[in-house]
C-alpha cells in the first residue's frame, strides 16, 4: 500500500477503534457487536428453551443440575459498512492558496477510512462534484489507496448537492465530510430518513479559523460559489459578521442534534488524527 | 510679481492641502478576498475608507492641485511688477491766498519727502496739478515768488489726490495722504465731505501758518447815489476814503481809476448801461444764485472770474494791477421792479463790492471740518485704492484657462475611473 503523504496520519491512528453506534445488523463476521446472537464462543446469557430452538444449545450441564432446560446464548459480531461522503464545492477550496480546509477533509477522510478498514469494515468514498465520484464499500487492502488517489486527484470546484449523495450512500453509516454551506436543510432532510431506517450519520462540520475570524484589513468578500455576491468586510461589518456566523453555528449543532445526526465540528487548525481519536471516542462511549 | 489679494493664495493653499488628505484617505472597493461564509456579512456599501501613506489616483490628485493653484493664482490677482513698496504717499501742498509763508511750506514739504517714501506731489489752488518729480517740482515752486490771490478748493486736490493714489496702489501695499495747508474754511464747499469719504483711509494734516487778517472793513469811496438800484444792497457800507476803499464805477474807468488801483484800491465797474435783459438768466457768484431777468455784457478774458452764468460763462472777473484790481462786472437789469430788493441780488452785489483777494479776509475751517477732513484708521490700503481702476495682470486669463482645461480634464478622469469601479 502507498500512503504517500498520509503515511504520518495513518501510523497516528493506527490501533484507534471506531465502535458502532449501535448493534449492527449485519452477519459478516467484524468488529461491531450484531443483533444476531449465535454460536460464537462470547458468552451472553441463558434462555429458557423454547419449542423449536435447537437442541445443540441447550446446556446440559445446567440442565443436569437444574433439571431445567437452558439455552445458551452468545453474542456474534458483525461488520459495518461505513461510505465517506468528502465535500468537494469551491467553498472547500479555502483560504487559498494553501487550501487548508480541502486538505484537512482529505486527511480526515483518508484517517476515519484507515481506521474503519482496520476493523474489517468495507469503506467507500463519495466526492461530490458534478459528476460525483463513487467508491462503493469494500474491505480489500487496496481500497485506502484508491481513496487516497480519488482524493488528491480532485480539486474542489462548483457548488453540487451533498444530499442526494446522502441518500444515496450504500452503507448503514455515513459520514459526511463538509463545510455546511450548500444545501443543508436538504442535507438534514435525507439524515433524518437515513437514521429512522437505522443507520447512522456523522456530520464533520470542518470550519477555518479564517472564516471564524476574517483578515483585519477592509476587504471585499466574494463567496467562491456565488461570485456575485460581494460583499465589503471592513471593522463593523467583521463585529456583524462575527456575531451572525456563531450564531449559525449554533444553530447547525442544534440542528443536527435534534435530527440525531452525530456533529462534531472540526476547525481546520486541528490535526486530522485528533479529530479522528475525538471522534471514535465518542462513538466509543455511545456505543456501549 | 507681487499678489494684490494674497489671501487668496492662501485658501488656496488650505484646499490643496485637503486635496492631498482627501487623497490619503483611500475611499475605494477593497482587494477581492475569496470567503466562503460571504453571505454573512451585512450587505452595506461596497466602498470603503482607509487612510494610507501615498496618495491615490495620481494624476487626478495632480489635477487637481493644479486646478487649485491656478486658480488661487488667478485669483490672488498677480502683478508683474519688479517690486512694491510698504507704503507710497500722496503729498497735498496748498499754495493758495491763504498760504502766509510759501517758502515755509515748501521746506516743510521738503522734511516730508526726506524719509523716502515714493511720494507724488500735488499742487493746488483753485484747480490741483499733479507734478512728476516732487523734489524738482518743490525747486521749482520755491523760485516762483508771483503774488497768488485764488483761494484753496480741497474738494479738487482731494480728487487729484484719489487719482493720484490709484496710481500708486499699483507699486505700494498702502497709500498716505498727507495736506499741506492752513485749511481755510473758504478751501472746504458742499463737495468735499463726500470727495474725503472716497479716500479709504486716514489724512495726515500739516495746518501751515494762514495769511493774517489784513484786511480793513470793506467801504465805499463814495456814497452810492439813492436812484442807483444798487442803492439798497449797499446801504449798509460806510463811505471812506484809504486803501480798503472800494471805488464803483457806473461809466468808463479814467486815469485816476487806473492810479485809484496801483495803490492798492479796488474798483467796480458796473456800467449802468448794457443790453436790456429778454429772457431768464442765471447767475452764480459762491453758493449764492440769482435767478432773474438779467442781461449778458460783454464776456471779459482775462481775470480771475467772480461770477458765471449757468452755462459757464464768465460775468463777473476780477483783474489784478497793482496792489489793486479792476473788477469788472458784466450784468445788467432793469432797474424797475423788486429784484434789487431781492436778498440774493444784494449777497451778490456785496460780493461784487468785497476788497481785492478776498482771501486776506482769513477763516479758518471749524474742528468738526478738520476731523471729518484727517478721517480715522489705518493708511488707505492698495487693495481698497486700486478698485476697478487696477489692471488686471495678463497671466490672469491663461491661469483661468488653465484650471478650466484641468477641470475638464479632472472630469474626463474621474468618470472614466467611477466607470472602472463600477
Amino acid at each position: 500500500m502507498t500512503a504517500g503523504p498520509y503515511g504520518a496520519l495513518l501510523d497516528s491512528v493506527r490501533g484507534v477503534r471506531w465502535p458502532a453506534a449501535r448493534r449492527v445488523s449485519g452477519a459478516t463476521l467484524g468488529a461491531h457487536p450484531s443483533k444476531l446472537r449465535g454460536n460464537s464462543s462470547e458468552f451472553s446469557e441463558f434462555r429458557p428453551y423454547r419449542q423449536g430452538d435447537d437442541p445443540r444449545r441447550v446446556d446440559w450441564r445446567l440442565l443436569a443440575r437444574s433439571d431445567r432446560a437452558y439455552v445458551r446464548l452468545t453474542t456474534d459480531r458483525a461488520t459495518l459498512r461505513t461510505a465517506i461522503l468528502v465535500d468537494a464545492s469551491a467553498s472547500m477550496a479555502f483560504p487559498r492558496p494553501e487550501l487548508t480546509k480541502w486538505v484537512r477533509a482529505r486527511e480526515i477522510a483518508v484517517a476515519l477510512a484507515a481506521v474503519a478498514h482496520a476493523e474489517t469494515d468495507p469503506v467507500g468514498l463519495t466526492i461530490s462534484g458534478a459528476p460525483a465520484f463513487t467508491l462503493t464499500p469494500r474491505a480489500r487492502r487496496s481500497v485506502i489507496v484508491e481513496m487516497i488517489r480519488a482524493l488528491d486527484g480532485t480539486t474542489p470546484s462548483g457548488s453540487a448537492a451533498l444530499a442526494p449523495l446522502v441518500t444515496g450512500a450504500r452503507a448503514p453509516r455515513v459520514v459526511v465530510i463538509t463545510d455546511l454551506l450548500g444545501d443543508l436543510d436538504d442535507i438534514m432532510a435525507a439524515a433524518k430518513l437515513r437514521i429512522a431506517a437505522g443507520g447512522e450519520v456523522i456530520v464533520v462540520h470542518l470550519v477555518a479559523p479564517e472564516e471564524i475570524d476574517p483578515p483585519d484589513e477592509a476587504l471585499l468578500a466574494v463567496d467562491p460559489e456565488q461570485p456575485r455576491m460581494r460583499r465589503t468586510l471592513d471593522g463593523a461589518g467583521r463585529r456583524e459578521y462575527q456575531r451572525a456566523f456563531a450564531a449559525w453555528l449554533d444553530d447547525t449543532s442544534t440542528a443536527c442534534r435534534a435530527a440525531r445526526v452525530r456533529y462534531v465540528r472540526a476547525e481546520t487548525s486541528e490535526p486530522a488524527a485528533h479529530l479522528v481519536r475525538r471522534l471514535a471516542g465518542e462513538a466509543g462511549v455511545r456505543g456501549r | 510679481m507681487t499678489f494684490l489679494v494674497p489671501w487668496a493664495l492662501v485658501v488656496g493653499a488650505l484646499g490643496m492641502a485637503g486635496v492631498v488628505v482627501l487623497h490619503l484617505v483611500a475611499r475605494q472597493r477593497p482587494a477581492a478576498y475569496l470567503l466562503p461564509t460571504t453571505r454573512f456579512i451585512p450587505d452595506r456599501r461596497t466602498l470603503v475608507s482607509r487612510i494610507t501613506t501615498r496618495p491615490r489616483d495620481l494624476l487626478l490628485l495632480l489635477l487637481r492641485l493644479v486646478l487649485l493653484a491656478s486658480a488661487a493664482a488667478a485669483f490672488a490677482r498677480p502683478v508683474l511688477s519688479p517690486s512694491r513698496a510698504p507704503r507710497a504717499r500722496v503729498l497735498l501742498l496748498d499754495r493758495s491766498a491763504d498760504v502766509a509763508n510759501a517758502a515755509d511750506a515748501i521746506a516743510r514739504a521738503r522734511a516730508v519727502l526726506a524719509d523716502g517714501v515714493p511720494t507724488q506731489l500735488i499742487a493746488f489752488d483753485s484747480a490741483a496739478v499733479l507734478v512728476g518729480d516732487a523734489t524738482r517740482a518743490l525747486d521749482s515752486l520755491a523760485r516762483d515768488t508771483a503774488h497768488v490771490v485764488r483761494a484753496g478748493s480741497l474738494s479738487a486736490a482731494l480728487i487729484s489726490a484719489r487719482r493720484a493714489g490709484a496710481s500708486l496702489a499699483v507699486t505700494a501695499d498702502s497709500v498716505e495722504l498727507v495736506l499741506e495747508s492752513p485749511v481755510a474754511a473758504r478751501a472746504l464747499d458742499a463737495a468735499t465731505d463726500s470727495v474725503r469719504a472716497r479716500w479709504p483711509g486716514r489724512i495726515g494734516i500739516v495746518r501751515l501758518s494762514a495769511r493774517s487778517d489784513t484786511a480793513a472793513t470793506p467801504m465805499l469811496e463814495r456814497a452810492v447815489s439813492t436812484d442807483d438800484p444798487l442803492a439798497p444792497a449797499l446801504a449798509g457800507m460806510r463811505v471812506g476814503t484809504g486803501a480798503a476803499a472800494i471805488r464803483l464805477r457806473r461809466t468808463a474807468l479814467d486815469a485816476r481809476d487806473s492810479a485809484f488801483v496801483r495803490g492798492g484800491g479796488a474798483v467796480v465797474r458796473w456800467d449802468s448801461a448794457g443790453p436790456m435783459p429778454d429772457r431768464a438768466e442765471a447767475l452764480a457768484m459762491g453758493d449764492d444764485v440769482l435767478v432773474a431777468m438779467l442781461g449778458r455784457g460783454v464776456p471779459l478774458a482775462r481775470g480771475r472770474t467772480i461770477a458765471r452764468w449757468s452755462d459757464g460763462a464768465t460775468a463777473v472777473v476780477e483783474e489784478p494791477i497793482g496792489a489793486g484790481c479792476i473788477r469788472t462786472v458784466a450784468v445788467s437789469f432793469t432797474p424797475a421792479g423788486d429784484l434789487p430788493l431781492r436778498p440774493a441780488f444784494q449777497r451778490i452785489v456785496r460780493g461784487v463790492m468785497s476788497p481785492c483777494d478776498a482771501a486776506t479776509v482769513f477763516a479758518p475751517a471749524d474742528e468738526a471740518a478738520l476731523g471729518r477732513l484727517r478721517g480715522t484708521g489705518a493708511l488707505a490700503s492698495a487693495a481698497v485704492m486700486a478698485g476697478d481702476d487696477r489692471r488686471s495682470s495678463p497671466i490672469v486669463p491663461w491661469l483661468l484657462g488653465l484650471s478650466l482645461a484641468c477641470a475638464l480634464g479632472e472630469l474626463a478622469v474621474r468618470t472614466r475611473s467611477t466607470r472602472e469601479l463600477a
